[in-house]
């Protein structure tokens, strides 16, 4: 153990690491076994759906319905349905390509924060959805970003490689600053095969985390973002004169924390969060919350009933 | 202005001093709480606004530190105890006389008269100025001064405290005297009289009161006049009956409402009597009750009232009295033979008579102590030690000088006033023959004759023994066929035994008293009705002492216990129901003005004030993180 090792932060990142060895044990494969069952009834997304608009008419059978979205081809729309029950929905088709599935998995320091848990948590969806991806065979493929790519599982295919998936994941760290512009640069780079690039990160870039996103949009790769979001973060517990440093960049400022700072900062929080949805939502690029205080199965299911992520 | 603590160099020396340190310590940062956060660009958001404000920012920190200053100003200003230079030169002076009399305990308002007193005077302290002097004297049947003159008002106040009331009457001429005194040469000096107004005439034995240019301001306490209380009791022996007793009382009712009363007359503790009175508005009542019998020491009166209530006063509720003691006195007679003399002595039953012949007097005389030795046309060579009555007394040993013989003499001259012929009828008394006696210095002449010019009957004193020595046979006169000579015997031995048929059964509070002790002490001590000890002097064969407490004393010199009563019975002081302002000097008191409670002249308490509230002020508004 090194003289830092004794500063607090230092140890929570030590104890986040020992955690990580159980982070995908038999409990959790069971639940990812429960999921991709699950997503096997209603899995024809709006990923796919995405996809087969770009390759319009490839598909051949029928697989369910959805709400129509402003922006969908009406040529989808069923008509029949509209007429009986007086609701646009879209007609989806089984997908017989494979895909090709990215996490893109955001491990910055700032990941690390409050003891690891937005790391362990974006660890786990990145872990359940690389699962349903494999057991509908697709290509997987596992990046790590901080301000570059830093590691990299190749693409694979088949439910049995989700081990290699969860070796890969466990060795994960978090460090570095952010720069998602740079990182995704480097990742459309090297992936020349285009699919859904799926951001899991806490998009505190402080560039901006558009310019990662829109990089992915320019070069044709179909954006998905799930933020994952502290809400402690947005309520620090702190009072009076302090200093103020990022665990990123070091950057420091001296502030007096007031009840009024705190409400101002709780407000400046939200409105950040507001901004990403604002931004996804005008942009088309599916988004979601996730929460690191609700259960990530439980994310993933009620994801799955409101058809925002697989549906 | 002027400063009347520390002086203004050493005040700036101070501010100097502290101040730059309060600078040094203000110049240092502030080591902040190093706290890390996951985006600092969500806090840069918040900043920016508020450096909108820096300047403001800036501006508080300034105000901080000349708030810092402008509080060691103020406590440096404090420390100066500044001062309007005009207030030191016109402070007041002021005589508060506090009336400790009995009516002064009366519970018409809360807690007693007394404790609303001294709350006026205490509120009369805290209204002091800065240049403002008091002296405060409890006023009861002497005048007290409770301190020095001063402007401490915390120590005039714990002065307050020790007053406490007496159950005698306020002497009023003596204390005005006293303030008079006091404030003899002051400039506007201001008497305050704080009382119920029972004080009497402010006139004495030397005349009226003069304030000169003093002014006289009255305070008024009290509220109510109900009250009965026993304003005479006294108690006595029958002369020939020792057995028996008497007792003469009065109750007076103060109050405007006629009250039924419950008398209880109480010897050696024991109820000898109850009587149920009723008395009218302003009545008194005296009650005789004779031949009285069951006590023999202590006799006691006590009222209360019939419904169960308690009238406002309960100092006169309660009366004591002391019964003579019934001491069996031993009596020498020598004589060859005297029938007439051993009559008298025969009336007396508390009288162990020893008759002895001439020869057989200084074996006799050896033989035991005497309370008196009577000579019967017998004088020795020296005097016994012990009082004597020489019955025509002739040659050296004789008391006093036998000098003229004196044919058919006469009382022409009696001091009535001694006991010894105290309401005896001696002036129609026939003598045949006599001897004119000379008395010595300090002797008193009790009778006389030829106008005065040859005194028959003389007393004195002689080597501590009292003695009376009477210039003729009794057999060669008609005295002892007269109801006033064995009245006149047995005033003798009394005299000699000092129980005198005026014996005081109880004495009256807020006088002088002399209690008769044995010769040779210097130093009494007595133990007071309330428990406490009091050592007095013993002036002439008598402890005197002036007593403000009513109930029983006990008095101790050398070996010789005494026990004696005293009692308030003052009707004045009885009425209690307050009276208006008192007239001094033909004007009447005014009512008092200039004193302005919580409005002190010290600019220093406002100082200190205005720095607490600056204090708290920056308490505040740093806690709420506005100065900050």
């Amino acid at each position: 153990m090194g003289l830092l090792d004794v500063l607090p932060w230092r140890r929570e990142k030590k104890v986040a690491s020992a955690k990580d060895d159980d982070l995908f044990d038999d409990e959790f494969q069971r639940k990812l076994e429960y999921l991709a069952l699950v997503s096997r009834r209603v899995f024809s997304g709006r990923l796919r759906a995405e996809r087969r608009t770009k390759k319009s008419g490839s598909g051949v059978e029928f697989a369910d319905h959805r709400d129509y979205q402003p922006g969908d081809d009406f040529r989808y729309l069923d008509w029949n349905v509209y007429q009986r029950f007086e609701k646009l929905l879209v007609r989806l088709y089984e997908e017989e390509e494979d895909l090709a599935i990215y996490f893109i998995l955001d491990t910055s320091a700032s990941m690390a924060f409050g003891g690891g848990q937005k790391l362990r948590y974006a660890k786990k969806v990145v872990a359940a959805l690389a699962y349903v991806g494999l057991a509908n065979l697709d290509r997987v493929s596992i990046v790590t970003t901080s301000d570059r790519v830093m590691e990299r599982l190749p693409e694979t295919r088949g439910k049995a490689r989700i081990f290699k998936a969860f070796r890969f994941l466990r060795e994960v760290q978090a460090e570095g600053t952010t720069d998602l512009g740079d990182a995704m640069k480097t990742f459309v780079a090297q992936n020349k095969r285009r699919g859904l690039a799926v951001l899991v990160s806490d998009l505190y870039d402080p560039r901006g985390f558009e310019k990662g996103i829109n990089i992915l949009r320019y070069n044709k790769f179909d954006p998905f973002v799930v933020h994952v979001v502290d809400r402690a973060e947005g309520k620090p517990k702190l009072n009076g004169d302090v200093l103020v440093y990022d665990c990123e960049t070091g950057d420091e400022r001296e502030v007096t924390v007031t009840a009024k700072v705190l409400q101002r900062f709780g407000e400046a929080y939200a409105a950040y969060l507001a901004d990403v949805d604002r931004f996804c939502a005008t942009h088309q690029v599916p988004y979601v919350t996730a929460s690191v205080d609700v259960a990530f199965d439980e994310l993933i299911l009620r994801v799955f009933r409101r058809g925002g992520f697989l549906r | 202005m002027i400063f009347a603590g520390l002086p203004l160099a050493q005040l700036l020396a101070v501010f100097g001093a502290v101040g730059f340190g309060v600078l040094v310590l203000y110049i240092l940062k502030l080591r902040r709480r190093v706290v890390a956060v996951p985006f600092s660009p969500l806090w840069e958001r918040i900043l920016r606004d508020k450096e909108a404000t820096s300047l403001f920012s800036k501006l508080k920190r300034l105000l901080s530190l000349l708030l810092q200053l402008a509080l060691l100003a103020l406590l440096v200003l404090a420390l100066g105890d500044p001062r309007a230079a005009e207030s030191l030169l016109k402070g007041r002076t002021i005589v508060v006389l506090v009336d400790a009399s009995a009516s002064m305990q009366s519970t018409d308002v809360a807690g007693t008269r007394l404790g609303a007193a001294k709350d006026e005077i205490k509120r009369m302290v805290r209204g002091l100025g800065g240049a403002d002097r008091m002296l405060v004297a409890q006023m009861d049947a002497m005048v007290t001064p409770l301190g020095p003159m001063t402007g401490d008002t915390s120590a005039l106040e714990r002065e307050l405290d020790g007053v406490h009331a007496t159950d005698a009457r306020a002497d009023f001429p003596r204390a005005l005297r006293f303030a008079s005194d006091v404030l003899r040469g002051v400039d506007g000096g201001e008497i305050v009289v704080v009382s119920d107004g029972a004080l009497g005439e402010a006139s004495d034995t030397s005349g009226p009161v003069h304030l000169g240019t003093s002014k006289l301001s009255f305070v008024k306490v009290g509220t109510s006049d109900r009250n009965v209380g026993i304003t005479q009791f006294s108690v006595r022996r029958y002369p020939l009956d020792k057995s028996r007793y008497e007792v003469m009382l009065e109750l007076t009712n103060a109050a405007a409402v006629a009250e039924d009363v419950e008398l209880q007359l109480l010897g050696d503790g024991a109820l000898v009597d109850l009587t149920k009175l009723r008395l009218q508005p302003g009545q008194s009542l005296a009650r005789f009750y004779p031949q009285l019998s069951g006590a023999s020491r202590t006799l006691e009166a006590k009222i209360a009232l019939v419904d169960g209530t308690h009238d406002d006063l309960p100092a006169d509720d309660h009366a004591y009295a002391l019964l003579p003691e019934r001491r069996r006195a031993k009596v020498l007679v020598v004589t060859e033979g005297n029938t007439y003399l051993e009559a008298a002595l025969l009336l007396d039953e508390y009288l162990d008579v020893t008759d002895v012949a001439p020869v057989g007097y200084a074996a006799a005389l050896g033989k035991g102590t005497w309370d008196a030795v009577i000579f019967d046309r017998v004088t020795p060579a020296e005097m016994p030690k012990a009082a004597a009555l020489y019955l025509d007394p002739r040659g050296p040993g004789a008391p006093v000088k036998v000098t003229d013989e004196l044919k058919q003499p006469g009382f022409d001259k009696i001091d009535r006033k001694h006991p010894a012929v105290r309401f005896l009828a001696l002036d129609d008394v026939n003598v045949a023959v006599g001897h004119k006696l000379v008395p010595e210095t300090g002797d008193k002449v009790l009778g006389a004759s030829d106008g005065g010019a040859s005194p028959l009957l003389v007393a004195g004193t002689r080597a501590g023994y009292r003695f009376i020595a009477l210039g003729f046979d009794v057999r060669d006169s008609d005295l002892p066929l007269r109801t006033a000579w064995p009245l006149f015997v047995i005033n003798c031995i009394n005299w000699f035994t000092d129980e005198d048929a005026q014996y005081l059964s109880s004495f009256r509070t807020g006088e002088v008293w002399r209690i008769p002790v044995a010769g040779g002490v210097a130093q009494a001590s007595v133990k007071m009705p309330d428990g406490s000890t009091q050592s007095v002097p013993v002036h002439e064969g008598r402890a005197v002492m002036l007593g403000q407490l009513a109930g029983f004393y006990e008095l101790t010199a050398g070996d010789q216990h005494t026990t004696f009563a005293a009692n308030l019975l003052d009707a004045s002081e009885t009425a209690i129901a307050p009276r208006d302002a008192p007239v001094v000097d033909g004007k009447a008191a005014g009512t008092l003005a200039g004193f302005h409670v919580g409005v002190r002249r010290e600019i220093w308490i406002y100082l200190l004030l205005v720095a607490a509230l600056l204090t708290a002020l920056e308490w505040a508004t740093y806690h709420r993180r506005l100065t900050v």
